[in-house]
């Protein structure tokens, strides 16, 4: 009896292991299961997947593989993407921002090229405008499929404040020095700058780059040519940045703000600043949380001209846009260029107009009366459309791996704590593979 | 297994029989397992991997490619990693002296019979009750230069740059981790000197000692214990402090709060540098050891001598 209540104990205790055990690789083997008839599409988890949500459930109404929508929300998105892409949680199809940040997956046979697609199906890529999507394009073959929108750096504005010094949106580099002067006269910080974020700081390096070198500079030093770092028109655009910041241009606590938590909107908003150079995105952030600002006092336009600069006024820098890539171990890769076809469809278009995304397909012109804003769509359209080059963010060109140490260099130049030849050697240093 | 085994062995069991001179209860080594085990497959196993992937160069997609010392030889150049290591060590250093000295007086003040001490004493334990990010995100806000505290006060803060300069963003850092981790070391100085046996503040009253020379001859030697206690978890707490780095100042301005821990953070998931990430691991694994054992030289800890009766 004793050696028989023994032997069941021992069952039981080991049968309940062995049902954790299974019950926790179940876990993983469930999604596993699903991963064979189903397509896991990874996002950045934000208000802008309600169009991605949309678009699955559109999709899963015909289509018998279907879509399953994962998000990632935050600014680890490419780490955790980037840990699990070699497991078996690995999606089908993930959110990126092109150029070097899908680089290293290129490298390592990770991705599928999809020019396969495009040749059997044309429109994938002829439906969208060919400078975004071939930022997609690494070593001559083609890894996205352009989604959500572009969303280039823009100047925006306090309309009111403007006014009351009796500024102009400055056209060029000397008007915007005169604007400083009169703002900083007028008692606000003339230009609002979230420093503590750091990539807004970036977008002032972006432009003045391009606007004085012009945009093969920057390609020349990506492609790994380093010395385009210790160029005379290098040194001149570092020279113009110096000469904005000792002019006061961003007052002194700038490294103390963030744009990510609302500080330099608001100080735009509230009145406090004149100007902020940001992405696209800042209209809907201020629409969102200072409505009646954006619709009253809130203008932009482009980054001024640099006089006898290389670059043209109508350059634009910033993210072109995001774009799906494909992992070559999906199971479904007619399905997945069936889901992808979406990404020029008129629902995608006017989905996106409406949450003030603006679309980079060639059929995105007809729909623009729908946007958030039109006028604000219209313009944004036609600078892109018309940008003889629009270059990707510095941070996103370049490999990730480079990005923690160009960051540090852009600060502790623009702050001071460096001088131009420690940013040069900084730069020199990043790696461009 | 058979029935005439069992008494044998009952009856060949010596030390039963003898009580022992640790006592009847002393746990035998099959208690320590479960932890044993823990502890072997959460630290041990891993460290022995890290210790592999520092020798060499992966990005977490690719194959993990054998380099041998090249991780260490550059890490050792690095002007950044000797900077690191010495911000930790100031961080650390400047986080016991200054949470020791209040979290002392508080201790002891609380420790005492005064009216309303046990509602104060429940309020201050509050900060410890809320996450490290929680309360990071908190200050990050309560110190913005424009929509936060420093606005109202210009005569205190300037200018408010207090993330953009060196010497500010690591006194914030000392300041929030103060803040929170202070009631922790409060408590058990309070409980420290609860225990401390009344006769000795009778005789001390008797021989004419006042209140100040009562602290500082009855109660901070009486305290001893405790302070190396709290020591040590401030140290160890100091060393890989990460959370409020990563929250408040990114390591900025520039690199000048990049301490080793988010250091090797930035190396493994910003720059997917998991190699070099790893060697960093390695050298906060040393460089912690020797500090805590340096602390337990000093503090005769490594003696470990029990002041509890029959032990």
């Amino acid at each position: 009896m004793k050696q028989r209540a023994r032997f069941s104990r021992t069952v039981l205790v080991g049968g309940a292991a062995l049902a954790l055990v299974v019950s926790l690789s179940g876990c993983g083997g469930g999604s596993d299961a699903a991963g064979d008839d189903a397509i896991h599409v990874l996002v950045y988890g934000d208000a802008a997947n309600k169009v991605e949500k949309e678009l699955v459930a559109t999709f899963n109404k015909t289509s018998e593989v279907k879509v399953v929508l994962d998000t990632i929300p935050g600014a680890d998105y490419q780490a955790k993407l980037q840990t699990i892409i070699r497991s078996k949680q690995a999606p089908d199809v993930f959110f990126n921002w092109g150029g070097g940040s899908i680089k290293p997956f290129v490298d390592a046979g990770l991705l599928l090229p999809l020019d396969p697609f495009v040749a059997k199906n044309p429109d994938l890529k002829a439906k969208f405008l060919p400078s975004v999507f071939n930022s997609a394009v690494v070593d001559g073959k083609s890894y996205g499929i352009p989604m959500r929108g572009t969303q280039p750096v823009l100047l925006f504005n306090n309309g009111e404040v403007l006014r009351k010094a009796g500024v102009q949106p400055p056209k060029t580099w000397d008007e915007l020095l005169e604007a400083v002067e009169a703002l900083k006269a007028d008692g606000v910080t003339p230009i609002a700058l979230g420093g503590g974020d750091r990539w807004p700081t970036l977008m002032w390096f972006e432009y003045l780059y391009d606007r004085i070198a012009g945009p093969g500079l920057f390609q020349k030093a990506l492609d790994g040519d380093k010395s385009a770092w210790a160029s005379p028109d290098s040194r001149k655009a570092l020279g113009k940045i110096r000469e904005l910041v000792d002019a006061g241009a961003f007052g002194t606590n700038y490294d103390s703000v963030k744009f990510t938590d609302q500080g330099s909107p608001t100080l735009l908003a509230a009145g406090k600043a004149g100007f902020e150079l940001m992405g696209s995105w800042e209209y809907s952030t201020q629409q969102d949380a200072h409505p009646e600002f954006a619709k009253s006092d809130l203008g932009y336009g482009a980054f001024p001209a640099v006089e006898g600069g290389k670059g043209n006024r109508d350059n634009l820098v910033g993210n072109t846009n995001n774009f799906y890539s494909v992992l070559k171990k999906t199971k479904h890769p007619d399905a997945v260029a069936e889901f992808l076809k979406l990404m020029y469809s008129d629902q995608f278009v006017k989905a996106q107009l409406g949450i003030g995304n603006l679309p980079t397909t060639t059929n995105t012109e007809q729909f623009l009366d729908t946007a958030a804003s039109p006028k604000f769509a219209k313009l944004q359209y036609d600078m892109v459309e018309n940008a003889p080059a629009f270059q990707l963010s510095w941070d996103q060109a370049y490999p990730q791996s480079a990005a923690t140490a160009m960051y540090r260099a852009l600060q502790q130049f623009f702050n001071g704590s460096t001088d131009e030849n420690t940013f040069i050697e900084a730069m020199q240093a990043l790696p461009t593979s | 297994m058979t029935r005439t085994a069992i008494p044998r062995k009952n009856n060949g069991t010596v030390r039963k029989a003898t009580p022992s001179r640790y006592g009847a209860g002393r746990p035998g080594l099959l208690w320590a397992a479960p932890a044993a085990v823990f502890f072997g497959l959460f630290a041990i196993i891993p460290l022995i991997m890290v210790a592999v992937l520092s020798f060499t160069a992966w990005d977490g997609l690719s194959d993990p490619e054998f380099v041998g010392l090249a991780n260490w030889r550059t890490l050792l150049d690095d002007p950044l990693m000797a900077k690191s290591l010495w911000l930790s060590v100031l961080i650390t250093a400047l986080g016991v002296i200054v949470q020791t000295a209040l979290s002392i007086l508080l201790g002891v003040w609380a420790a005492g019979h005064q009216r309303n001490r046990a509602v104060l004493s429940a309020i201050y334990v509050v900060p410890l009750l809320l996450s490290i990010a929680a309360v990071s995100v908190l200050w990050r806000a309560l110190l913005d230069p424009n929509l936060g505290v420093p606005a109202q006060v210009p005569w205190l803060f300037g200018d408010g740059n207090l993330f953009g300069t060196q010497s500010s963003a690591i006194a914030v850092l000392v300041f929030v981790s103060t803040w929170q981790f202070t009631p922790l070391h409060t408590l058990i100085y309070q409980g420290a000197a609860r225990a401390v046996p009344p006769v000795l503040y009778q005789a001390a009253e008797i021989d004419g000692a006042g209140r100040v020379r009562q602290f500082f001859h009855v109660t901070l030697p009486q305290l001893r214990n405790a302070i190396i206690t709290s020591t040590i978890l401030m140290v160890v707490g100091g060393l890989t402090t990460f959370d409020t780095v990563l929250i408040l100042t990114q390591g900025g301005p520039g690199s000048d709060t990049t301490i080793s821990a988010y250091y090797m953070y930035q190396k493994a998931f910003k720059s997917f540098d998991y190699g070099s990430a790893s060697a960093i691991a390695l050298l906060l694994v040393l460089v912690s050891t020797l500090i805590s054992l340096i602390v337990a030289r000093l503090s005769g800890y490594d003696k470990m001598r029990s002041t509890m009766e029959g032990l």
